[in-house]
């Protein structure tokens, strides 16, 4: 897609990005109300997003208005319109589908509406808030071949629990697989496996695939319910957990942490931190408010963590909820670029 | 056995086996079982095996349910769907209480009660089950995401909560272990029980079984109820499986179930059926699909085999009893 | 193609049909065995046997169904050898089989034509021609029918007569009816038997099959018999008597075919009083002893299976009460009528009663179940000896329990079915139509189960269309017309006129 070329070209300098928007936003003028159409408000992801924003807003003395278009692009343009009618200051979107967000993307900038998109870009878009895909299954890879090495280990056989369909999760499985092949070069792909991004078909597949073949030693999942759904399928079929290293990406809900408060196979986690998209967002849309130059892609940080360094970014604070270290998480440095995109694929 | 019987066995041996249900049925296997382990040696190995079983358990389970209910003479499309909303019930409720067993009973009574109002549509307002039932399969689909929209996840940490679905005794994994005992108890009723000759009369022939004073009625009430159970219980696995209630769960589970079961021989009209068969329907659809992946054939044929399954199965059927309207 | 072969009746040097050595094998049976006949034209030739003794396979045959192993079959002369039933039309045979194949959505006239579309010059359907050529046909044959008429619409009666005119119509020079008054009433049998005499007028020779003796003795001029696809004998019908036809079919001659033991009534079981459903019956009341069979005359859809559906709960009441030995059925159940002791033997065996795949046992115990059941479970070994000593008892001819029911004749299979009720034990047994479709032989076996039935002290309650039967079985007679009971009586002292003439009012 030759538009997503044009993303990569025109990023510039954005290493700044968290800290840089972060002390302009203080300094500057501060919108009224900022307006928030999710996309699916009922996904955990979207909920902490949603909570990311809620925080920085309340710490900048602002409100913050949501809307759920609950996956129908129908619903996201009459709440665009509504917002807009409502002279809303900024509008912060993550687009159901990338063609449908046009029209609201031109009607916005007719009437002076500055818009924040969240999560994937489209055609017309000003600024983009987004983590690096590529980039987090790469570190995730590095630190998975770094953890195996460390304990003596030099061979890893992937069982790639992936999802196919979509650019972002390809590009997190491809730089998984490149970054653990720089700590071990003969890392072995050996299932490459479609688990639909969900614990139940993930599970399924999983087991199908360690029937074939369970000589593996590393389970890396595209989000944290495929890696999950691959492990249940390691225990289902009553293997042995104690040379088995699980990888998550995501981070979004609290069954990845509940499993890594066992000590037991999920060591590592590829962490997005929703919230700190929220928070990002909400500091793009301050500085659009003021008219600042803001690069096209601003990205949001992602790292990953291991079972003892969790807590350094999230603790529980009851049995469903949690609480995101804001230090440690506004500590991260974002690259300035991604190190690929969709259309490297 | 009488005499003359084993002696037609040696005059005839193949006919024999070849028209008896489930000779054919353990040929088909045998067939399946050397065609596969000639190409992949993996096949007859004993961490494969576990997973045949493992893989199997499931669906054996609500077969075994539905057997009973297709013997009767009707059939049940919302499995599938009932599946997925009760395992979302099993996890919410162990959630809430911290009690498995309360979480499970919570799964069962909502399969139940499912297969309550399946049975009060078929049998009180006289709607044609397999419509009755694909409606209730809509409003399934549907209410489960007003009931969650995503995974419901394991809050509770029980530790027993995984082992369910996890765990092993004496080397079997504990599903393959519920599904033997439900199907023990199902070969119960169907061969011994005044239950099961009710089961199996009230679909031979309705009219029949009421003039000798039974209520075919009250026969396929608790036909329904049974399979709504049993999905219930299925529920209850499958949420510690994949250790979450997943409300989109259960696709296309309902065909699988079916097409093992008219592949075990019963009939789609009802009144002929065995739990043996069931069994060995459910071994060969998993089998194949086990040889589908030790294969490495593209698993789309997973869907598509069942499919052909099915018009098989259908068409053996019409075969037996078109020999029984001459 | 109307022209009618009006053959002079007296020319009889060629028979029409003329069979010779017809055999026919199928796996493990000779199904006809060396069979001869001829048919002349304006004859009618009755052929009769019992269930298996080879009409249809013969019938088959000449219709061009089935290929003969041996023998051959002239049309005319002409020796004829069929490829398919199409042939066998074309060679001028035409059979009216028990079931009629017409479309029931087209009219009378396009059934008539439907194997030979007339054809306008510009090639469409001529239907003007077609009604014209339909007329023409009815008028010949005395029929009043319609040629518009849809055939949906018609009596099973009129679509017989369809099916005759679309044997004229192919200038037919045989026409068979198989068992064509099964479903008549005995009005519509005379029309038929009207329109045969008519068919003979015209020179068609005409073959006749059917269970019923006295239409036999009615309208056959010779009469074969036929047995276990052997050729037994043919002769003029007027030289046979009721018994020496029996004779020729079963083998074995029947001394009796209604024996009657001593029947001494007890009290009052079943009373019926003031009985209304929405669709049919109207204020029906009647009561049975103990040890008494009371027998229910009337035509088709005068309500006799109505009635013997209802009164063992099986269909709905909208009035009136059912009691046995003073208790109320109620609910309306055949749970609770069976707790009391009153069950039916459906007249539909297929439909109603078999379970066609199952075996004897199973079918044999189906009622009676609680009886060898303990806790839930049954007790198949007291089941199988049980179900053993009905066999045994009845003289049921199979070669072991486990055999799928629907491999019995039609009466081992109604002995299967009462057996069912009187394993259970029952005060009060309506039987209805018990005889339908069955052998001679075999029918003679249940009029003296029943007999022995009511001289043991059950009531019985027969529904029949059979005047011999409702005669020779009940002690008195309810007539039924209309969803009415129009007359009872005494059969004692009832002719068969005064019978027929409360049904018809």
């Amino acid at each position: 897609m030759t538009f997503k070329n044009l993303i990569r070209g025109t990023i510039s300098g954005i290493a700044l990005s968290a800290c840089l928007a972060a002390s302009t936003a203080f300094a500057a003028e501060m919108p009224k109300k900022v307006g928030y159409i999710t996309n699916y408000a009922t996904h955990e992801w979207y909920q902490n997003v949603i909570k990311g924003m809620e925080d920085r807003a309340a710490q900048l003395g602002f409100e913050i208005e949501v809307i759920d278009a609950n996956l129908d692009m129908a619903k996201q343009v009459s709440a665009a319109e509504d917002f807009m009618a409502r002279n809303i200051d900024v509008l912060i979107i993550t687009p159901v589908n990338e063609e449908g967000v046009v029209p609201i993307l031109r009607r916005a900038k007719a009437n002076g509406v500055p818009v924040v998109l969240e999560g994937n870009p489209a055609k017309g878009m000003d600024v983009l808030v987004a983590i690096c895909d590529y980039d987090t299954g790469y570190h995730a890879g590095v630190a998975s071949g770094e953890y195996l090495a460390a304990k003596g280990g030099d061979s890893a056989r992937v069982m790639n629990v992936g999802l196919p369909l979509l650019s972002a999760t390809i590009l997190r499985s491809n730089g998984f697989m490149d970054g653990i092949r720089t700590i071990i070069p003969g890392a072995e792909l050996t299932h490459d496996l479609d688990g639909a991004g969900s614990a139940d078909r993930s599970q399924e597949v999983a087991s199908a695939a360690l029937a074939v073949d369970a000589n593996i030693n590393v389970i890396y999942g595209i989000n944290d319910s495929s890696a999950l759904g691959g492990l249940q399928a390691w225990r289902a079929a009553g293997l042995s957990e104690d040379e088995l290293l699980v990888v998550g990406t995501g981070g979004e809900g609290l069954a990845f942490m509940n499993e890594m408060a066992k000590n037991g196979p999920l060591q590592l986690e590829a962490a997005m931190f929703p919230e700190k998209v929220g928070f990002t967002a909400i500091d793009a849309a301050v500085s659009m408010f003021n008219g600042e130059d803001l690069p096209e892609h601003i990205v949001s940080p992602t790292t990953t963590f291991d079972t003892a360094s969790l807590s350094d970014y999230y603790v529980l604070t009851s049995d469903t909820t949690r609480q995101i270290q804001w230090d440690a998480v506004n500590a991260l440095v974002a690259p300035a670029s991604c190190m690929k995109y969709a259309s490297d694929l | 056995m009488p005499a003359t019987e084993s002696i037609k066995q040696i005059t005839n041996p193949i006919k024999k086996i070849l028209t008896s249900e489930v000779g054919f049925l353990v040929l088909s296997l045998l067939a399946l079982i050397i065609g596969i382990s000639s190409f992949s040696e993996q096949f007859l190995s004993a961490p494969n095996a576990v997973a045949i079983l493992h893989q199997s358990s499931l669906v054996l389970i609500v077969a075994i349910g539905m057997t009973v209910l297709l013997i009767s003479g009707e059939v049940d499309i919302s499995v599938g769907a009932n599946l997925a909303f009760s395992s979302c019930v099993v996890m919410a409720v162990i959630n809430q209480t911290d009690s498995i067993a309360l979480g499970a009973l919570a799964g069962i009574a909502f399969g139940t009660s499912v297969g309550f109002i399946n049975a009060f549509v078929t049998t009180v307002l006289k709607v044609n089950s397999l419509i009755g039932t694909i409606a209730m399969m809509m409003m399934l689909k549907g209410g489960v995401f007003l009931f969650t929209r995503e995974a419901i996840q394991n809050h509770h940490q029980l530790p027993l909560f995984p082992k369910i679905a996890t765990g092993f005794v004496l080397g079997i994994p504990v599903p393959a272990l519920i599904a033997s005992i439900v199907a023990i108890i199902g070969w119960v009723i169907m061969t011994r029980t005044k239950a099961g000759r009710l089961f199996l009369a009230t679909g031979a022939n309705q009219k029949a079984t009421r003039l000798s004073g039974y209520s075919p009625e009250r026969v396929k009430f608790a036909a329904f109820l049974l399979t709504g159970a049993l999905t219930g219980l299925a529920a209850v696995i499958l949420a510690s499986l994949i250790n979450a209630g997943q409300p989109t769960a259960g696709g296309g589970f309902e065909l699988i179930v079916i097409a093992a079961v008219l592949l075990g021989g019963t009939s789609l009209m009802g009144g002929r059926g065995t739990i043996l068969g069931t069994i060995f329907g459910v071994l060969i659809l998993k089998i194949v699909d086990n040889g589908i992946i030790l294969l490495r054939l593209n698993q789309d044929y997973q869907i598509i085999f069942p499919g052909i399954v099915l018009i098989l199965a259908l068409y053996m059927d019409q075969k037996r009893r078109g020999t029984t309207n001459d | 193609m109307t022209e009618l072969n009006i053959a002079d009746p007296t020319n009889t040097s060629v028979p029409v049909l003329s069979v010779s050595g017809l055999t026919k094998k199928f796996p493990g049976v000779l199904a006809l065995d060396d069979v001869s006949i001829e048919v002349r034209s304006g004859e009618v030739l009755a052929i009769i046997g019992e269930n298996g003794a080879g009409k249809s396979t013969l019938i088959k045959m000449l219709a061009g169904v089935y290929k003969p192993d041996g023998g051959t079959i002239a049309i005319n002369g002409e020796v004829q050898n069929y490829a398919s039933p199409a042939d066998a039309l074309k060679a001028g045979t035409k059979v009216v089989f028990q079931e009629i194949a017409l479309i029931p959505e087209f009219t009378v006239a396009e059934n008539i034509f439907l194997e030979s579309h007339l054809i306008t010059r510009i090639g469409t359907i001529d239907w003007p021609e077609i009604r014209r050529r339909a007329r023409d046909i009815f008028e010949r044959a005395g029929f009043a029918l319609d040629p518009d008429a849809k055939v949906g619409d018609l009596s099973i009666s009129q679509q017989q007569l369809v099916e005759i005119s679309r044997a004229l119509a192919h200038d037919a020079k045989l026409v068979i009816m198989d068992e064509p008054t099964s479903s008549l009433t005995p009005l519509e049998v005379r029309h038929l038997f009207e329109v045969i005499e008519r068919l003979k007028s015209l020179g068609i020779a005409i073959i006749y099959v059917s269970h019923k003796l006295e239409e036999i003795f009615e309208i056959s001029d010779r009469c074969t018999i036929l047995r276990d696809g052997k050729w037994i004998s043919t002769q003029p019908t007027s030289s046979h008597t009721n018994d020496s036809l029996i004779k020729d079919m079963v083998g074995r001659s029947i001394d009796d075919l209604f024996p009657r033991s001593e029947r001494k009534f007890g009290d009052t079981v079943v009373q019926v009083d003031g009985l209304y459903t929405h669709n049919r019956l109207d204020n029906i009341s009647f009561n049975v002893r103990a040890g008494e069979v009371l027998g229910f005359f009337g035509l088709m859809g005068a309500g006799r299976t109505e009635l013997a559906k209802a009164i063992v709960g099986y269909d709905p009441i909208s009035a009136g009460s059912i009691k046995i030995n003073g208790n109320l059925l109620s609910p309306h159940s055949t749970i609770k009528s069976k707790s009391l002791g009153l069950g039916l033997l459906s007249e539909d065996r297929k439909e109603e009663g078999l379970m066609m795949d199952a075996n004897v046992t199973r079918n044999m115990t189906l009622s009676a179940l609680q009886k060898f059941t303990r806790g839930g479970f049954v007790n198949a070994a007291a089941e199988t000896k049980t179900a053993q000593s009905f066999v045994d008892r009845f003289r049921i001819k199979l070669a072991k329990l486990g055999q799928p029911i629907r491999t019995l004749s039609g009466g081992n299979q109604q002995k299967v079915l009462l057996s069912r009720w009187l394993m259970y034990g029952l005060e009060v047994i309506v039987l209805d139509e018990p005889t339908r479709g069955i052998d001679v032989g075999a029918k003679t076996e249940i009029f003296a189960l029943i007999d022995e039935l009511a001289s043991q002290g059950l009531a019985v309650i027969l529904m029949t269309s059979e005047m011999p039967e409702l005669l020779g079985l009940s002690d008195r007679i309810c007539v039924l017309a209309e969803g009415k009971i129009t007359a009872t009586f005494e059969t004692s002292n009832v002719t068969q006129e005064e019978i027929l003439d409360a049904a018809i009012q």
